[in-house]
């Protein structure tokens, strides 16, 4: 109830939980699939991809000194 | 023109993001992370071509979906693995008191069709409008409209959210542990 009238007062479609979509709080499948995917996002990040990205940055330096 | 550490910067906070978006694709975690490496050397070798001040989270989610797609062509789309098929006929039967496992969650959501699952993914997980998603996906707002809601019924008919209906396989265990009297 009370995200549908956030939303209805904000006057625009709130990004998330929207009522029309019945992915909102109030809906089972929603909140699961937040859930789901928050644990994802708050999964711990592999060294890669910080190595990964400075790897790309200093062959750029690289690349510029030839 | 060299990459700003700015730029960087965004692309490191962006991980986690892109991380959930590509387990949620591949349903598989090293494939997953294989896809974060792919876009982010994508992303900065294309870095030009992204316009600042424009939603680069969409832009980066855009190159991921690219890549996933891409590699399955030239995978020739790989039937499920064992452990997919194993996952698809296990009795996904609604749990004792109407909550649900995450893993059943994560099973029923793997069963749905790519284009369903990314759809409700991007709009009821990732924070996307339905115009950012449409973007995403290369299609119309109306198709993600109507991909998000056949996903969710779909959802539902796997988890058996809505009622009790017949369950799954092992229908006599599931009568034996689930008593009316709860």
């Amino acid at each position: 109830m009370n995200t549908l009238d956030k939303n209805r007062a904000a006057g625009t479609p709130g990004r998330q939980g929207r009522a029309e979509d019945n992915l909102g709080p109030n809906s089972e499948i929603g909140r699961k699939l937040k859930q789901y995917y928050d644990d994802l996002v708050h999964d711990e990040v592999p060294d890669r991809f910080a190595q990964l990205l400075s790897q790309l940055e200093h062959a750029e330096t690289s690349q510029d000194k030839d | 023109m060299a990459v700003s550490a700015g730029f960087k910067d965004e692309l490191l906070k962006s991980i986690p993001s892109l991380r959930a978006f590509a387990v949620s694709l591949s349903q598989n975690v090293d494939k997953a992370d294989d896809l974060v490496q792919e876009t982010l050397v994508k992303a900065w070798d294309k870095h030009e071509s992204f316009q600042p001040g424009t939603n680069l989270k969409a832009w980066l989610f855009t190159i991921l979906r690219n890549e996933f797609y891409s590699q399955m062509r030239k995978r020739g789309r790989e039937v499920q693995d064992s452990d997919g098929i194993m996952t698809a006929r296990l009795a996904v039967h609604p749990a004792q008191h109407g909550q649900l496992d995450l893993k059943d969650f994560r099973s029923a959501l793997e069963r749905l069709p790519d284009d369903q699952r990314e759809a409700i993914i991007l709009i009821g997980a990732s924070g996307f409008s339905y115009e950012e998603a449409a973007e995403i996906c290369d299609c119309a707002i109306g198709t993600i409209k109507s991909r998000v809601s056949r996903a969710r019924t779909r959802l539902q008919e796997i988890l058996k959210i809505s009622g009790e209906e017949d369950f799954g396989p092992d229908a006599i265990s599931t009568q034996v542990m689930t008593s009316p009297a709860d």
